[in-house]
């Protein structure tokens, strides 16, 4: 257990081994009843070290190394669609006009041109409770380019 | 491992509430239904196996992510989900 109370009772902390101590607003916890699919966890926060940043950093409030660096799809891939069966749907309490926040999951790399995204099994947060799921989507790529190199050029052009 | 032989249209039951049918078999492949609580989640191996290697690669990243010299605090549009029926 890495979490425990703060000074401030409305605060958890967390020691992260990446971050190093850092204070959780409780109502920023998400819940994930089935965990992320082959990792686990149940209870996870989103960080983010960077305002402007399009990453931050969905992070286990159970094991203080377990981290793993999220993105809103829109930045990189706008009109990406999730899409799901209605028995997925059902099960995450959703439908087509629920407010939820959806993440993929990012693999960085040395270089920018090797960052990729999992579109296939994004991340669905509805109401303090996260799933990752199976998009049925045609063309949801596992491992699909965040800077291809026609936008690195494009954005050094510039 | 556990092998059982089932006929078509034959099931397994595992516990009180999920129940496994082999509903058709033809070549090589067999088409299975599952009926399991909702709760239950339910993949294909290459797939589940497939996310577990991406979140796993994904957690090995070191704290400190590229800046990348964008700003991307400009509002973007809400996330876009459809629901699609099953075919029976």
């Amino acid at each position: 257990m890495t979490t425990g109370q703060s000074d401030d009772p409305q605060s958890l902390v967390l020691e992260s081994t990446r971050f190093g101590r850092v204070e959780i607003d409780p109502k920023t916890v998400i819940e994930f009843p089935d965990g992320l699919i082959g990792v686990g966890g149940s209870r996870y926060t989103l960080i983010a070290t960077d305002q402007k940043s399009p990453f931050s950093w969905l992070h286990s409030l159970e094991d203080g190394g377990l981290a793993l660096p999220v993105t809103n799809p829109e930045h990189f891939f706008p009109g990406y669609t999730l899409e799901l069966s209605e028995a997925e749907a059902k099960r995450l309490g959703i439908d087509e006009s629920s407010p939820i926040a959806l993440y993929v999951t990012v693999r960085a790399a040395p270089v920018l041109s090797d960052f990729v995204a999992n579109l296939r099994a994004p991340i669905v947060v509805h109401d303090g409770v996260g799933h990752q799921v199976i998009n049925q989507a045609p063309g949801g790529e596992l491992r699909a380019s965040l800077f291809p190199a026609e936008r690195i050029a494009d954005s050094s052009a510039a | 491992m556990l092998k059982i032989t089932r006929r078509a249209g034959e099931r397994i039951i595992l516990g009180d509430d999920i129940v496994v049918t082999l509903l058709e078999i033809s070549g090589q492949s067999a088409r299975i239904g599952i009926d399991a609580p909702r709760s239950i989640p339910v993949y294909r191996e290459e797939i589940w196996v497939e996310v577990k290697r991406e979140n796993e690669a994904a957690a090995q990243a070191a704290a400190a992510l590229p800046d990348i010299g964008e700003d991307t605090a400009a509002a973007v549009a809400p996330p876009s989900v459809t629901v699609t029926s099953e075919p029976q």
